[in-house]
């Protein structure tokens, strides 16, 4: 084992692999930066490049370029408020929020460092978790899928504003995800449902347009109203300060990171569950960690905790995700689907001779994870001043070229112009739920998770009828479900228990 | 005001939720399940929210974990610039659909800056000539979208 | 009128001097437009003759590929139908399954598959049924005669895991369940791990490794075939009656053509001729052989001519064939 390992690490510091790795950051660098265009479409557009590098190179190449996305997601997110990948749209809440306190090198920072920390974490996992990889998989059939789409939606209590009316608000919006998601062609009946008779819908809602324009055009109106730069008033030499401090919040909530980085890992492991889901729920878990409600409200303004939490989920989850793919040959998304081909490439046939036979190989992609994730935080800190400063750009400058990449990060989902239209209209359902105090959160959340659990409660009830609900594991994620929705009441009730022992 | 954005909002889920519901009724039963178990409770929901919101106490505004739009400025101000930018977001889009996607983005860029910044020529134009040609190398050159040509054209053509 | 009919001669003349003019591609862009988004097996196929394609083309033109998704694809078909110009410059490549498509008369559909000028095809499909091999029926016939359910997983009405096997229970009244929602054919094997279904329908090329691996065995096929499993019977030869057996081969005849490509109506003959004559090269280029070797990607060859004819075929069912079909097949995926 101990020796595969350093075979791996070996086979990954060859100069020819290493180098082709850096090239693979370098693109991925870009591609994570720019909203809309996602890692797997850029996986599937370099794919011909590799059929002329070496087996290793190849890898290196398309996993370097992978594991970085994620990172400089998460930048483009937080500096403008607008998500730089479908995985990264959770961090700008709190992050963006603090971007405009002027705070964005400490929420850059804070980022950073826990999506490394979450890298780190997740490829720790994933080596541990080999010898037991394939029960653990196979424990998690379509019954337990149902239930971790149901702990998923139940995370919606916790995104909710508080009180009576606040949770009212966040089930509607979690409900009008739910709602949205089950536009297209439904997989039992073959009907095609809320498709107002256009084929643009006929698949379903994409969530890239949706998200940037729920998340985007309403920090671009609030931009304009503004009329400043995005850190505002704030003077410029003072934005970038704070980096250290970020790093420093890291490891001030040491343990709130390594529960995200873990939960992000296991968003992974979870074949179907899909990436956007892992920092939502992460974000979820973090404001749980607020002990008062008053801590609880400075959430969505600016908390660092809203900010490590997602960070550390969005990279943790690469290496989680890489398990189906490697343990059995299946790959849990479209950018797994295409790396798939690079194993074939290779000579190798992902499955369980993976996990033993090609162990050293199986661990090079590991550290392919770990040292791309290194390379590029280091990348992102010495770029961190620049980056940062860019939210002391008059607004009447940022305006119209963040425009230009709304719109055509949204057209490159479908290359239709009903993306963008689908960009607008989500922005002017955002802008109103900004404006009427609602939480966006829920809604994306419904919408993510909202075929899962249709699909995977008919497979069930199909595959098991009542039998289903009697299996363990489905058990105990329905008491973490009620757990999480029963957590923010809880917390209420706490406080005010202890406000009347102190009066 | 955001009582009555939330009776919007809530009016406007209402009218969804009521539709596909109605709407759901003629499928088979495997294809209408889900519909009717969240477009019901959602109108239910949406309707308590409307009625809330119409006739309950004003006054305390309760915060999501989300942002919130700056409230700085007056009135009339916020009014005023908002419709602004909506107005050049929706004429944008207008723009790509009159005379494609290359032309729109340098058109846009160029007006933004000379119209809203009240920058000079010379530097709206430099400024202009890099965004689109990052924008033209990358999605065009690189990734080869395709961008159709905008209507104006096929129009007189 | 004499210089009229002279000029209209010269006219008439100058035409196939034009498009063979035309045929020559030095210089230009070719795009393939791809019904589908980048990381499935059409663009795949897409991208790598777009590699190899210009290299058995008069003038060696650099080929871009283009992805227009949506509705399955009947968004790419209408664009090649009614806006592509057919200049030769633009081919397009989307669903087998079109052709069904225009046949059960889908919303939105604005193409006829018979009007395309057809280049051909790059791949055949075999669709098959595997099952674990750690269940006793060891051949079809076994199969037929269980007692009980064998439980198949699908991705939803309109994909060939699920179609193929939903004849099999409802026309040869094989003891069939079928479980559909599945998210992909790559979840319905992990399905097949952790024994939560039986087995899966799905073409032999996505199967393979599972088949090579012992997971699970071939028990049928459909009609196309391809080399490895000619041997396994044919789901067609088990109809006890003709309506069952047209549904089958109905269901099975677009696979032949599994990656079509085609240029816009109206394509002037000569450029035609020029694609039809690459494509066939092309395929056969030992260097994309053995790049398609390497991705583990099967490519078969089927000319112009015969897709068209299986178009033909497809479109010219009779109204109750049609209807009957219609009963167990919606277009999809």
């Amino acid at each position: 084992m101990l020796d595969a390992f350093i075979q791996g690490l070996l086979l990954v510091l060859q100069w020819k692999a290493f180098a082709f790795m850096l090239l693979g950051i370098g693109v991925g660098f870009w591609v994570g930066l720019l909203p809309g265009l996602g890692g797997a479409t850029t996986l599937a557009l370099m794919l011909p490049f590799v059929y002329n590098m070496q087996p290793v190179e190849a890898f290196a190449f398309l996993l370097g370029m992978h594991s970085v996305v994620a990172t400089t997601g998460d930048v483009t997110s937080i500096l403008f408020g607008v998500p730089g990948e479908a995985t990264t749209a959770a961090i700008i809440l709190d992050g963006h929020a603090m971007a405009k306190k002027g705070e964005a090198g400490r929420a850059l920072g804070a980022a950073l460092a826990s999506s490394l920390v979450g890298a780190l974490i997740g490829a720790a996992a994933l080596a541990l978790a080999i010898p037991v990889v394939r029960p653990l998989v196979l424990t998690f059939g379509s019954p337990e899928l149902f239930m971790l789409a149901i702990v998923g939606l139940a995370f919606i209590a916790s995104l909710s504003a508080q009180g009576a009316r606040g949770m009212l608000r966040g089930f509607l919006a979690g409900g009008l995800g739910l709602f949205l998601a089950m536009v297209g062609q439904d997989p039992q009946a073959g009907i095609a449902r809320f498709t107002l008779d256009s084929l643009y819908l006929w698949q379903g809602l994409d969530l890239v347009p949706v998200l940037v324009g729920l998340f985007a055009i309403p920090e671009i109106l609030d931009l304009v109203v503004r009329g400043t730069s995005i850190a505002g008033d704030t003077p410029a030499g003072h934005i970038s300060h704070g980096a250290l401090q970020g790093v420093k919040d890291v490891f001030r909530h040491w343990w709130l990171t390594i529960r995200c980085a873990l939960i992000g890992t296991f968003v992974g492991i979870t074949p179907g569950l899909g990436g956007a889901v892992a920092q939502w729920m992460a974000y979820g878990h973090a404001t749980q960690s607020a002990r008062t409600p008053e801590e609880r409200k400075g959430f969505g303004q600016g908390d660092v905790r809203g900010v490590l939490g997602p960070g550390a989920a969005c990279n943790s989850k690469e290496g989680g995700a890489l398990i189906p793919t490697i343990a059995f040959g299946v790959p849990g998304s479209t950018s797994m689907a295409i790396l798939l081909g690079g194993f074939f490439l290779l000579g190798l046939v992902p499955g369980p001779d993976m996990l033993t036979k090609h162990l050293p190989v199986t661990f090079s992609l590991v550290w392919t994870i770990v040292l791309a994730n290194i390379i590029t935080v280091g990348l992102c800190f010495l770029l961190l001043n620049r980056l940062a400063a860019l939210t002391a750009v008059p607004g009447h400058l940022l305006v119209p070229v963040i425009l230009v990449l709304v719109f055509i990060g949204s057209y490159t989902t479908n290359s239709s112009y009903a993306d963008i239209l689908v960009t607008i209209i989500f922005g002017g359902v955002g802008y109103f739920m900004v404006l009427a105090g609602w939480p966006r959160a829920p809604l994306v959340l419904g919408l993510v998770l909202g075929k899962i659990a249709e699909n995977y409660l008919y497979i069930s009830v199909a595959r098991y009828e009542a039998a289903w609900l009697a299996r363990p594991v489905v058990l105990v994620l329905l008491a973490i479900a009620i757990g999480v929705v029963c957590y923010p009441a809880f917390q209420a009730w706490r406080a005010r228990a202890r406000a009347s022992a102190h009066a | 005001m955001h009582s009555r954005a939330s009776l919007a909002l809530a009016i406007a889920i209402m009218l969804l939720a009521g539709w596909g519901t109605i709407s759901a009724l003629d499928w088979p039963w495997k294809a209408k399940l889900f519909p009717l178990v969240i477009g019901i409770p959602l109108f239910c929901l949406a309707a308590a929210e409307a009625l809330w919101s119409a006739f309950g106490a004003r006054g305390e505004r309760q915060a999501a974990a989300d942002f919130q739009l700056s409230t700085d400025q007056p009135r009339e101000v916020i009014i005023r610039r908002t419709a602004l930018a909506v107005t050049w977001i929706i004429g944008f889009f207008v723009l790509i659909m009159l005379v494609g996607f290359p032309l729109a983005v340098a058109i846009l860029v160029f007006a933004y800056l000379k119209v809203q910044g009240k920058e000079g020529w010379l530097f709206s134009a430099v400024f202009t000539a890099v965004v689109w040609g990052c924008f033209y190398g990358l999605f065009d050159m690189l990734l080869h979208l395709p961008f159709p040509p905008g209507w104006l054209f096929t129009w007189f053509a | 009128m004499n210089w009229k009919h002279a000029a209209l001669a010269a006219a008439l003349a100058l035409v196939p001097l034009a498009a063979a003019a035309q045929a020559n591609f030095a210089g230009k862009t070719v795009t393939i437009v791809v019904g589908y988004k980048p990381g499935g097996g059409y663009d795949a196929t897409a991208r790598m003759l777009a590699r190899h394609l210009p290299n058995h083309l008069p003038g060696k033109p650099t080929l871009i590929v283009q992805n227009m998704p949506g509705g399955n694809s009947i968004i790419a078909a209408n664009h090649m139908y009614n806006v592509a110009k057919p200049d030769g410059l633009t081919i397009g490549t989307f669903n087998r399954n079109l052709p069904i498509a225009q046949l059960t008369g889908v919303q939105g559909v604005k193409y006829d598959m018979t009007k395309f000028a057809w280049i051909g095809s790059a791949a055949n499909e075999t669709t098959i049924l595997a099952i674990r091999n750690d269940l006793p029926y060891k051949s079809f016939d076994e199969l037929r005669k269980a007692k009980e359910n064998v439980i198949i997983g699908s991705t939803g009405p309109g994909a060939n895991t699920h179609d193929f096997p939903l004849l099999l229970k409802d026309l040869l009244g094989v003891k069939l369940k079928i479980v559909s929602g599945y998210s992909s054919s790559a979840d319905i094997m992990l399905a097949v791990e952790r024994k939560e279904v039986d087995g899966r329908a799905g073409s032999y090329t996505s199967l393979r490794q599972f088949i090579d691996r012992g997971l699970v065995r071939p028990l049928i096929r459909a009609r196309s075939t391809e080399a490895g499993v000619e041997k396994l019977p044919v789901d067609e030869s088990f109809a006890q009656n003709p309506r069952a057996k047209a549904i089958m081969a109905l269901r099975s005849a677009p696979e032949v053509v599994a990656r079509p490509y085609v240029l816009p109506p109206g394509t002037s003959a000569e450029i035609v001729k020029v694609y039809r004559d690459a494509f066939a090269q092309t395929i056969r280029d030992p260097a994309l052989v053995a790049e398609a070797e390497k991705a583990k990607f099967d490519l078969e060859y089927t000319s112009g001519d015969e897709a068209l004819k299986v178009m033909r075929e497809v479109l010219s069912q009779p109204k109750d064939v049609v209807d009957e079909f219609s009963k167990y097949i919606k277009f999809g995926e």
